[in-house]
């Protein structure tokens, strides 16, 4: 008797603890949990954290209005890559996750669905932007994006005010040696103008150099690959000459000469402070993209205005840049798990097209994502009204104006852009020179493709 | 007792067995198996011998942290068991507020490692600030604030020890020294430190592991900044496992051989204590 | 000499006063700087708020919502409680019977717990968070699965090492008298061990609350943990709420301290005990 009654009662603990593993559906958050039964579920790994809570709107007026569930996950910052290695070895794995290029591609090939005659595809507007292997199409980009040099528009009116001024209004800089003597005569002007330096500071914080190592970075080799003809999903971007480099080196020693913040000080300073810095019009440009806008809203007694805010191309001295205009593109594509069941697959493509399709969707893309949206459903007055993404298409929209794709997402690896970055560093802090730097950028490009 | 007792194993151990199995022989053996094995997702595994172990001795990352972790824990582990022994000394000395110091000082070994690590970051880059730089700056100043968040740590638990330690010494021994003539200095290293050497043992082999298999504190620091240079063993196989495509085989190899690591680490302490019991 | 025996206790007073401050600074620096404005902290952190830059309690407002504070404070809590609770439970039953019978699987199993102890968390990471996708313990329930199995060698170990030293007598007599096993064990046995039962609580309770690789890992994308919340504080594109992260490195500090100084007593006891015998 008391042998049944033990056995029970270890079938019972036993039994109970595999209850409690089970019970997914009956877990606190059941925003992550398994759908019930029936039920359609995507699962998106989302990479941006700064909309996580979008997504999150996005997913409760999908429900409504389609009954499928959305669960949107998102990773935390510069956990992308890892996150999803983690999550897509699992049996729930994402059913929607993103790719940043070619470079992404090569390493989730496996995971990349052919998209290739999905309704979303076919309403994007450019296809050459796509990532494709030989017929496949494998990521669609979601929203393009563009950087440049952003200036405010009330100093540079007051500088143009004083006696002797380089230049007469913002569209007579149209190079790097008239931006230049533009520039340099501001700094020697400074106190008139009621600025403590032209440029933010240079962030080369290892954490935020991006603006430097990536996007910077991208000028001089757009210019290399397009002088020698490379094709950009070919090997022949495994190495790099940065024939350019004295070009990279004309704009960045501009950043750092005239700038709020001392050279040896730079290494601490965070993308975030520079941000803060040009909102509270204590300097006048800042290089960064159309995403900042939100820090330059959001920054505390911010005495810069929203019409004042805009665009200029990166001049680097090349010859005929005059035509040359902002840097704009994309690094983040859409990609469908090619390893989740049909049905799933099936679901993240309604999805995906609901949303830049749908009244709903559209006006959250336009209205609370603020992405400028790469395809044909979006009619004119769906496009985005912050400053800078307006500056951004007023750019693309500009004749004869040649737009710098995103050539950086065939760099070779974050280790090559984080070498980069240190020794962009150490040059600032003259322990480094420029030479030195130029033979760590072709070295390291070379041996990070290899890998 | 024991015949009754035996048919009971269902009731009694089950439970924490089946949990054992899932959650460490399964996935330590697998773990073993694994490193000699090219895989992404522990399902596609594909036999490839020594290659694992290859590639991870040959990755200067991995080198790199070995180099890092063995300096740090040796410089750590002698900081922290001298700083925690002198505060037990000074603690044990009937002084006004000796209650207080300890509750004090003990503290922050109660606080997590990420949490440590972000409130240390705050302190060390405010104090680089005035020097131009910050703590991803260099890997030498990850390096010394590795040492003075892990000192800040865990000074506080060995100082607890040793101070039990002290007060285990009989009261008339000491006296006893002091009556044959012998000077406060005298005392404290003829018969404090001997008598205390039971508790030497235990902080320094607690301080060696702790600081061998540190993790979280480097991870929120420097995350291994700059460039992977500051980045310890643990933290090299999480780089291995989840920041590379590739790598997983090399970043099993490389668990394995911290492992070894480590146990070898713990049979050298299970020896030396086994041999002072004898001789007791 | 005994004058200046005193005097000399007064100058390592006012030394270990200056000591205890240096202790306090960090976490007073975060206390501090959770009150003025996020464009104020890393770049001036030793300077006291002042009227432009005390922004009042808005980074916990902010950081309370950014995180979802609260939620990831029912997790740990959560998982904490159930956890210590499940090992001290079944690790207790499992030390008696492997250390009252003795035969060849008991002593393996011993064995193999003890060896546990000595495998750090990286060995088995990669594999371990398979097997609980597989098996569906990646969510709050079944973690609690993993915390005992994982830390099962230490807690046995620890419970073993002291019914060692129990007489068996009291426990033969008591299954003379007609009681089961299992009611010897509860009426008995455990009672006995609660002093050890004390330690390895707080010894799992300090590791799982503050625990963060493993549990990020198994739930982190979907249910997370305080330190793991913290860790998600990184924003987009490089930028980082520092006030936001001020204010919750203060809030998570605070349960521990509120714990710390209720249970201090027995939180030393525990630690102490542990270090000796682990």
């Amino acid at each position: 008797m008391k042998k049944v009654l033990a056995f029970c009662l270890a079938m019972a603990m036993t039994a109970s603890m595999a209850a409690c593993s089970n019970s997914t559906g009956g877990s606190p958050s059941s925003a992550a949990s398994a759908a019930p039964q029936g039920e359609q579920s995507i699962y998106y790994l989302n990479f941006k954290p700064e909309v996580a809570s979008v997504y999150e709107e996005i997913a409760k007026a999908y429900k409504e209005e389609t009954g499928v569930t959305l669960n949107v996950v998102t990773a935390a910052s510069n956990t992308y890559e890892q996150t999803l290695k983690s999550e897509i070895a699992k049996t729930d794995a994402p059913t929607i996750f993103q790719i940043n290029g070619p470079r992404g591609y090569a390493s989730w090939k496996d995971y990349c669905a052919d998209l290739k005659d999905t309704e979303l595809y076919k309403h994007l507007t450019d296809k050459s932007l796509a990532v494709t292997d030989g017929d496949g199409v494998y990521g669609i980009p979601y929203v393009v994006e563009g950087y440049g040099i952003i200036y405010n528009q009330a100093i540079m009116d007051k500088y143009f005010k004083t006696s002797g001024a380089k230049a007469a209004s913002m569209a007579e800089i149209n190079s790097f040696d008239k931006l230049k003597a533009v520039v340099e005569d501001m700094t020697a002007k400074k106190d008139e103008l009621g600025i403590k330096g032209v440029f933010s500071s240079t962030s080369l914080k290892p954490t935020d150099n991006w603006r430097w190592q990536t996007h910077l970075a991208n000028v001089p080799v757009y210019y290399e690959f397009k002088d020698n003809k490379i094709d950009l999903t070919s090997d022949a971007t495994k190495e790099i000459k940065f024939q350019y480099s004295d070009n990279f080196k004309n704009i960045f020693d501009l950043y750092l000469n005239n700038s709020i913040t001392p050279k040896n000080l730079l290494g601490t300073k965070q993308v975030t402070d520079s941000m803060a810095e040009f909102a509270l019009g204590q300097t006048a440009m800042v290089q960064n993209g159309n995403w900042a806008w939100s820090q330059i809203s959001g920054v505390q007694g911010n005495t810069v205005k929203a019409e004042d805010v805009k665009f200029l191309p990166i001049y680097t001295g090349m010859p005929g840049e005059e035509n040359q205009g902002l840097c704009i593109g994309t690094e983040n594509f859409f990609a469908i798990n090619k390893e989740a069941p049909a049905e799933k697959q099936k679901a993240a493509e309604d999805f995906l097209y609901w949303l830049y399709s749908s009244k709903t969707g559209k006006d959250f893309v336009t209205n609370k994502l603020n992405f400028i949206a790469p395809f044909d459903t979006f009619t004119e007055d769906e496009k985005p009204t912050d400053p800078l993404a307006k500056e951004v298409l007023n750019w693309m929209s500009k004749d004869g104006i040649n737009t710098v794709p995103w050539n950086f997402t065939v760099f070779p690896s974050q280790t090559f852009k984080d070498d980069f970055g240190a020794a962009l560093l150490q040059y600032s802090q003259g322990s480094k020179s420029w030479v030195d730097v130029k033979k760590l950028v072709v070295s390291e490009w070379k041996s990070e493709s290899a890998q | 007792m024991q015949k009754t007792l035996k048919k009971y194993f269902a009731v009694f151990a089950l439970p924490t067995v089946i949990a054992f199995v899932i959650a460490f022989l399964v996935p330590f053996f697998m773990g073993v198996y694994l490193s000699f094995a090219k895989f992404t997702t522990v399902t596609n595994a594909k036999w490839v011998g020594t290659d694992n172990y290859v590639r991870a001795f040959s990755d200067s990352n991995f080198l790199n942290a070995l180099g890092f972790t063995a300096k740090f824990t040796v410089v750590s582990v002698i900081a922290i068991n001298v700083l925690a022994f002198l505060l037990a000394l000074l603690l044990t000395r009937g002084i006004r507020g000796t209650n207080l110091f300890r509750t004090a000082f003990f503290m922050p070994n109660l606080i997590g490692g990420i949490v440590l690590g972000y409130i240390w970051q705050l302190l060390i880059n405010g104090v680089l600030l005035n020097f131009g730089v910050d703590i991803t700056f260099d890997a030498s100043y990850g390096f010394w604030g590795l040492v003075v968040l892990m000192n800040w740590q865990m000074i506080g638990y060995m100082m607890i020890i040793y101070i039990a330690g002290i007060q285990n010494i009989p009261g008339d021994v000491i006296e006893a020294a002091q009556i044959d003539g012998a000077t406060p200095r005298q005392t404290l290293l003829y018969v404090t430190i001997p008598l205390v050497m039971p508790s030497v043992t235990i902080c320094t082999f607690l301080t060696l592991t702790n600081s061998f298999k540190l993790f979280d504190q480097n991870f929120a620091l420097t995350g291994g900044a700059p460039a992977r240079q500051s980045a310890m063993l643990a933290l090299d196989i999480f780089n291995s496992f989840y920041g590379r495509m590739g790598y997983e085989g090399v970043g099993q190899a490389k668990a394995v051989v911290f492992f070894l690591l480590v146990a070898g680490i713990a049979l050298v302490q299970l020896m030396l204590t086994r041999s002072r019991e004898v001789e007791n | 000499m005994e004058h200046s025996g005193k005097r000399f206790n007064t100058i390592l007073f006012v030394f270990l006063l200056i000591l205890f401050f240096l202790f306090l600074i960090p976490i007073l620096l975060v206390l501090v700087n959770s009150f003025k404005g996020q464009l104020f902290i890393s770049n001036a952190p030793f300077a006291l708020p002042d009227a432009t830059t005390f922004s009042g309690i808005d980074n916990y407002v902010n950081g309370v919502q950014k995180i979802d504070f609260f939620r990831a404070f029912g997790y740990s809590l959560f998982i904490t409680v159930f956890s210590v609770a499940a090992i001290i439970l079944f690790t207790s039953m499992t030390a008696w019977y492997i250390t009252r019978v003795k035969s060849p699987v008991t002593s393996v199993l011993y064995y193999l717990f003890v060896f546990s102890m000595v495998v750090p968390f990286q060995m088995v990471m990669y594999t371990m968070v398979k097997v609980a996708n597989v098996l569906r313990l990646d969510n709050p329930f079944g973690i609690i699965v993993i915390y005992l199995g994982f830390g099962a060698g230490l807690s046995v170990f620890m419970f073993s090492g002291f019914i060692k030293s129990v007489p068996v007598d009291i426990e033969e007599s008591s299954v003379i008298d007609g009681c089961s096993p299992i009611q010897t064990f509860f009426l008995i046995v455990f009672p006995i061990l609660r002093p050890t039962a004390i330690t390895v609580a707080i010894l799992n309770a300090m590791w799982v609350w503050n625990d963060f690789l493993l549990p990020y890992l198994v739930i982190g994308t979907k249910f997370r943990t305080i330190p793991i919340a913290i860790q998600y504080l990184q924003g987009g594109y490089g930028s980082r709420d520092m006030g936001a992260l001020m204010a919750m490195l203060v809030l998570s500090i605070i349960p521990i301290i509120v714990f710390y100084l209720t249970c201090q007593k027995y939180i030393i006891k525990g630690v102490l005990a542990g270090a000796v015998k682990g």
